[in-house]
């Protein structure tokens, strides 16, 4: 996994709450077995004109942009700090919605309502995937999605990960405009900082693993051969 | 220590315990052929195997034809069930295949196994694992990712333990009403984040009352509230389906026994040590139907689409949304709404007594002009019974169609899909934009609210139709 440190990107609001994975990705895309090629599928049936999105075996030929869809606005085309509305990535587990926000150039997402921002396993499959997911309390989120409303396609924002901040600026002006302390748990911050791969870590438990596999009840393993 | 059900399972199952990440040993791992592909490169890329092949099991679903299960002319779909029979095969992955008289949705067959017991700790690649926390098993959702890390560890890192939601059920169902409508009424009123970070416990009269196939579908639609995982302590009733009927991996005898002394002892102590708590009356319900996009946007029947500023846990902004994309004005009676499409089936509502429960209002009657029935067994043991007892000729008599075992027309993933435009009726979990196929309208209800609305085109309060057979 690729280590996050600090990042500074321009940013793109989505102010919708309970954006779902189907949303994110809808279900038909999850056909294809590979890891790749999802960027351009992200939110297909809000993104294209109807009957214009792309065929799953495809996902470059896509048809003309939806003319309302806020993520299309031109301003918005360099984009890789993501805002969106809180319950963001409910339903599904589908690790592909993970993958089509990070591979259409999102490094994080920023949502409000700390333990409410992001639906349990999206924020899990983001963390396992280095896109990091930041959960703000309420004023906050609002400062920034209303410097993306004020000035859409010229508010950028640094994240460091080691000092746990968001500096928010307005391009052209020399003093930030807001400088915002955020939180994520400790575990996953490491895991970030250094691009660990969690299965290497966890092989390294190998000794707890196995002594628990000698005192749990015999009943927990399945009787008849499969 | 009074403690809950769900820490005792939490704690029996840590090997690795800190204050910031728990290592969480998994007794079952359930594998489909969609969020698998990738997890088994992974294990390919770094030269790993599979750790405990003889705790992890797959079976093919998502994808799969019900008309036919045996012609998959998707070339996509096909290419994704023959990487799920290789990657088995490679893995040495035990296998539940298509006319095996084993397959299923995965969240049906590990039940009906015996795969799924009380105290056990199980993860899929699918939201819809909280199913089976309706034996007292700690049961959720994993990204591929997790998929991957179980393959190779039979081990996955949590951050700190959840809390706990307790929601108490009281009273007793009515007749006509069922398990779908306590835990629609359970989102209505906790909302599509309610339970986000927790596990719920459910409990209760109304809980106690239901049989094994009722508690599964509360627990299936956890996820639709944002938790964790759902759990139902094990009691009689729990013993008892694992004591009967087949359940080829279930403990037998004296393990049975050793078993049954464990699982007696998995429920909560005192319900005051739940950190959240709430309450429901299942006695006073009306039968549930969704008008909007998500499962908290939920009217009675008798009741009419909401105004968008009063619709709770959403936005103004957000019901405009959903009623544009439902095609709805605020005001307009529920029963008015006519339907297209009839989708009786899915993890939620797939299982024999769900079946049961359409027939007893299919039966004399006949599907209305114009509306398309489809009832889709869970499983191929579930439709088998459910032949057996001779309900597959109510439905085809009625003008539905009986089809073969798989997710179906929940998600669009196989033929089984809405038109754009069209409006269902379905027992499925999600009424997402899109879910059931793009621009498709759907609105979740119990399988006696779909057979209703199958047999009158629109939506029917269903106590009228059994008053008036009865």
């Amino acid at each position: 996994m690729e280590p996050f440190r600090t990042h500074r990107g321009q940013l793109a609001l989505l102010d919708w709450s309970d954006v779902n994975t189907d949303l994110i990705i809808p279900a038909r895309y999850l056909k294809r077995i590979e890891r790749t090629g999802f960027g351009p599928l992200l939110f297909a049936d809000k993104r294209y004109a109807p009957g214009a999105a792309p065929e799953p075996d495809a996902p470059e030929k896509a048809g003309p942009l939806a003319a309302d869809f806020p993520l299309n606005s031109p301003t918005f085309r360099d984009a890789t700090l993501l805002v969106v509305g809180r319950n963001f990535g409910c339903g599904s587990s589908r690790e592909h919605a993970v993958w089509a926000v990070q591979q259409a150039g999102f490094r994080a997402v920023i949502a409000p309502g700390p333990g409410e921002g992001f639906a349990d396993i999206f924020e899990s499959n983001a963390y396992n995937n280095g896109l990091l997911p930041i959960e703000l309390p309420d004023a906050d989120w609002q400062t920034i999605a209303q410097a993306t409303r004020e000035n859409p396609g010229r508010a950028f924002a640094t994240i460091d990960l080691e000092t746990l901040t968001i500096t928010v600026e307005t391009q052209g002006e020399s003093t930030p405009r807001a400088k915002i302390a955020f939180a994520i748990p400790e575990a996953q911050r490491t895991r970030l900082l250094k691009g660990l791969d969690a299965i290497a870590e966890t092989l390294a438990h190998e000794t707890e693993i196995a002594r628990h596999e000698q005192t749990r009840p015999a009943w927990m393993t399945p009787t008849a051969p499969h | 220590m009074a403690t809950t059900l769900f820490r005792k399972v939490w704690d029996q199952h840590l090997v690795v315990k800190s204050d910031r990440a728990n290592l969480l040993y998994i007794d079952r791992h359930l594998i489909h052929e969609v969020t698998s592909p990738q997890a088994f490169d992974g294990l390919r890329l770094a030269g790993r195997k599979v750790r405990r092949p003889d705790l992890t099991v797959a079976t093919i679903d998502h994808n799969v034809p019900t008309d036919n299960q045996l012609v998959i002319s998707d070339p996509l779909s096909r290419k994704q069930i023959e990487t799920l029979r290789s990657n088995c095969r490679e893995f040495g992955v035990p296998l539940h295949d298509i006319a095996s008289g084993r397959q299923g949705i995965v969240h049906v067959i590990g039940p009906e196994l015996g795969l799924t017991l009380p105290g056990t700790t199980i993860v899929c690649g699918d939201s819809h694992t909280s199913t089976h926390g309706a034996f007292g098993a700690l049961a959720f959702g994993i990204g591929t990712s997790e998929v991957e890390h179980v393959l190779a560890t039979q081990t996955l890192w949590q951050g700190a333990r959840p809390d706990t939601l307790g929601i108490e059920v009281t009273g007793r169902l009515a007749p006509g009403l069922e398990p779908k409508d306590i835990i629609l009424a359970v989102i209505r009123a906790i909302g599509v984040g309610g339970a986000t970070g927790h596990v719920i416990e459910y409990f209760g009269p109304a809980i106690s009352a239901l049989s094994m196939e009722g508690r599964l579908t509360i627990c299936n639609m956890s996820i639709e509230a944002g938790a964790r995982a759902g759990m139902i302590a094990p009691d009689d009733v729990t013993i008892d389906y694992l004591a009967s009927g087949e359940r080829p991996f279930a403990p037998k005898g004296r393990d049975f026994d050793a078993a049954a002394a464990d699982w007696r002892s998995l429920r909560t102590d005192d319900p005051s040590t739940y950190d959240k708590h709430v309450s429901i009356d299942a006695s006073v319900l009306a039968p549930q139907v969704t008008w909007g996009t998500n499962p908290a946007m939920t009217v009675d029947v008798t009741g009419v689409v909401p105004e968008p500023e009063a619709t709770p846990f959403a936005t103004a902004s957000d019901a405009r949304r959903a009623l544009e994309y439902m095609g709805l004005r605020p005001g307009t009676p529920i029963e008015q709404i006519a339907v297209d499409v009839v989708f009786i089936g899915s993890c939620t509502n797939g299982r024999i007594e769900d079946l049961r429960s359409a027939a007893r209002v299919f039966r004399g009657r006949h599907t209305a002009s114009g509306v398309r029935a489809l009832v889709v067994p869970g499983s191929e043991a579930v439709r088998k019974q459910a032949e057996a007892e001779g309900l597959d000729r109510i439905f085809v008599e009625a003008g539905a169609e009986w089809r073969q075992s798989g997710c179906s027309m929940c998600l669009a993933m196989n033929p089984d899909r809405l038109t754009p435009g069209q409006r269902s009726a379905s027992t499925s979990n999600r009424n997402f934009e899109g879910r059931q196929g793009p621009a498709g309208r759907t609105h979740l209800v119990s399988p006696a609210m779909a057979a209703a609305a199958a047999v009158t085109g629109h939506f029917t309060d269903v106590r009228k139709l059994l008053s008036a057979s009865a």
